[in-house]
């Protein structure tokens, strides 16, 4: 069997009293979409901010390709490939829309002290590439119009596209959405995640918490269902649809 | 014009801790001090004055760096108080240990570069060129850094220090060596103003000094060093101009104490009217940037 790309084990985490993530373990494979759904204050943002090293779990393992993730910094973390949109936008308001993507860039060369003031030549041509590979990521979010305009200037459906735009540039092998497709129009939306699936089949792993199931049960492939900080169902999108305690935990009807 | 080329060093250094990393730095006159003692300390016995600058300059840094490590866990505003009381201490050790350099009475320097039976006009000329040259310096790795992916992610990390180390910035990094950078320009600084005056009194370093040079940085505009060399100049012109006004007018009052009301009001009516200061916050500049921008630019002009 192949190694998951992503491994939870029994992970916990409170906050005084409070379980918001209570041993929750799950595994992710390499490529394809996951979702995540469960009703608000089940522990899904809470989960995902473990995973990227914002929260360190009070309990329990997280592997990423093998190797235990737990005790990284969020950086080191973003450095190994796990990237994160977050579910309201924290975009640099006084950068432009360009710079803004260009910040997520992976292994960029200039971002060091020293090769910013000595080896300039070395990461010009970086810059060169990685400006049309921002470039063509806003085109598909239809963000390219905007580029060089404040990101504070944007509105609140823009910003959220730049924010998942901004995670692609990472070019991350697990990117982790928060509600990618609340506050942007149906169409777009779908669009987004037609472009997501684009993405997947090259090797991109997502994992989605989303709302809108309608979406999202069309392009997942696996859905976990959260309730009190728990995993309560796991299954294909028809098996989740199918199972009837999903409505009493979600829609909460009888 | 010399205070201009010294003082133009220090916001420049605030420019880049305040402006680019967001890091509000009240304790700058302690860099300052200590650039200024070390080359004083140095230069008495016998060291020739460029080694006493880039002394200076080292030794702030260190100290730099050790304020960051406690500082940077702090919030804005708290490393701010932190900071500032830091600067007090320093200048008030200085002034109270005789035996470290002369407390009150201070350490008097001879000039770097003296000609034999040079008149007055020459020793000004050549502080103003040694002035200037370091300020040069100093502006043009402000300005690389800043027009680098570096300041790029510094600004990042000034707008959202959380979204920026999640996206892969280290952002205690990144603000240890905005510190010490700013600290080891300030130090370069101190050195000069030392010489300068051929002297080093703790009544020199003042907290004032912080905030003069804050009004500097604010006024011309934070994230543009073109900004806040013009708002150095401004407020040194300004300075300099009220002390010489103040001998041909009677006031009412202490003329310096009107002067400190005036700096108050001036951060007053700049915060209230022109947060950004006079000048913009500048773009970022990179080649490969700059030329999307003109394609765009080209792509539009077809348009209309």
């Amino acid at each position: 069997m192949q190694e998951a790309l992503l491994r939870i084990k029994e992970v916990s985490k409170h906050f005084g009293g409070v379980y918001a993530v209570n041993g929750v373990s799950l595994d992710l494979n390499h490529g394809g979409i996951c979702g995540l759904v469960g009703p608000n204050g089940s522990g899904k943002t809470t989960l995902f901010s473990t995973i990227l090293g914002l929260h360190r779990p009070d309990q329990g393992e997280i592997y990423f390709n093998g190797k235990c993730i737990n005790n990284l910094a969020p950086h080191q973390i973003y450095d190994l490939g796990v990237v994160h949109a977050f579910q309201l936008p924290r975009l640099f308001h006084s950068l432009s829309v360009l710079d803004n993507m260009l910040v997520a860039a992976r292994g960029q060369q200039g971002d060091r002290l020293f090769n910013s003031l000595f080896r300039r030549r070395r990461w010009q041509e970086q810059e060169q590439g990685l400006v049309q590979e921002a470039q063509n990521i806003l085109e598909l979010v239809e963000l390219d119009q905007l580029a060089f305009s404040p990101a504070g200037e944007l509105s609140g459906g823009q910003r959220k596209l730049l924010e998942v735009a901004r995670g692609l540039m990472a070019k991350p092998t697990l990117l982790l959405l928060d509600e990618p497709a609340a506050g942007i129009n149906p169409v777009l939306g779908r669009r987004m995640f037609e472009k997501l699936r684009d993405f997947s089949h090259n090797g991109t792993a997502f994992f989605i918490v989303e709302h809108r199931l309608e979406i999202l049960f069309e392009f997942a492939s696996w859905v976990y269902v959260m309730d009190k900080g728990q995993i309560v169902i796991t299954g294909e999108p028809q098996t989740i649809i199918d199972d009837p305690t999903f409505y009493t935990i979600y829609l909460g009807e009888e | 014009m010399v205070f201009i080329g010294i003082f133009g060093i220090v916001a420049l250094s605030l420019n880049l801790e305040f402006g680019f990393a967001g890091l509000a730095n009240f304790g700058k006159v302690a860099f300052f001090l200590i650039g200024a003692y070390t080359y004083a300390l140095l230069s008495q016995i016998g060291v020739p004055f460029y080694l006493c600058l880039i002394a200076g300059a080292l030794v702030s840094a260190i100290f730099g760096l050790v304020i960051s490590l406690p500082a940077l866990r702090l919030r804005m505003d708290y490393l701010a108080i932190a900071i500032l009381a830091f600067g007090e201490i320093l200048r008030l050790i200085v002034k109270s240990e005789d035996w470290l350099a002369g407390g009150d009475w201070g350490v008097t320097v001879s000039p770097a570069i003296s000609l034999a039976g040079a008149s007055h006009r020459v020793d000004a000329l050549i502080n103003i060129g040694l002035v200037y040259f370091c300020l040069i310096i100093c502006f043009t790795v402000v300005q690389l850094l800043a027009n680098s992916p570096y300041g790029r992610a510094m600004r990042a990390i000034r707008e959202d220090e959380i979204a920026a180390e999640a996206l892969g910035k280290d952002r205690s990094k990144y603000k240890a060596q905005a510190l010490m950078l700013g600290s080891a320009m300030a130090g370069i600084a101190g050195g000069l103003y030392a010489q300068y005056l051929h002297c080093v009194l703790p009544g020199m370093f003042m907290p004032m000094i912080t905030f003069t040079v804050w009004i500097m940085v604010l006024l011309g505009g934070p994230a543009n060093n073109w900004g806040v060399l013009l708002g150095a100049a401004l407020v040194e012109i300004f300075d300099r101009g009220t002390n010489i006004a103040k001998d041909y007018f009677t006031l009412p009052i202490d003329p310096n104490d009107l002067q400190y009301i005036l700096f108050g009001a001036l951060i007053i009516l700049i915060l209230l009217y022109r947060p950004q200061g006079l000048l913009k916050e500048s773009t970022i500049k990179i080649k490969g940037l700059m030329l999307a921008r003109n394609a765009r630019g080209a792509v539009k002009d077809k348009g209309s």
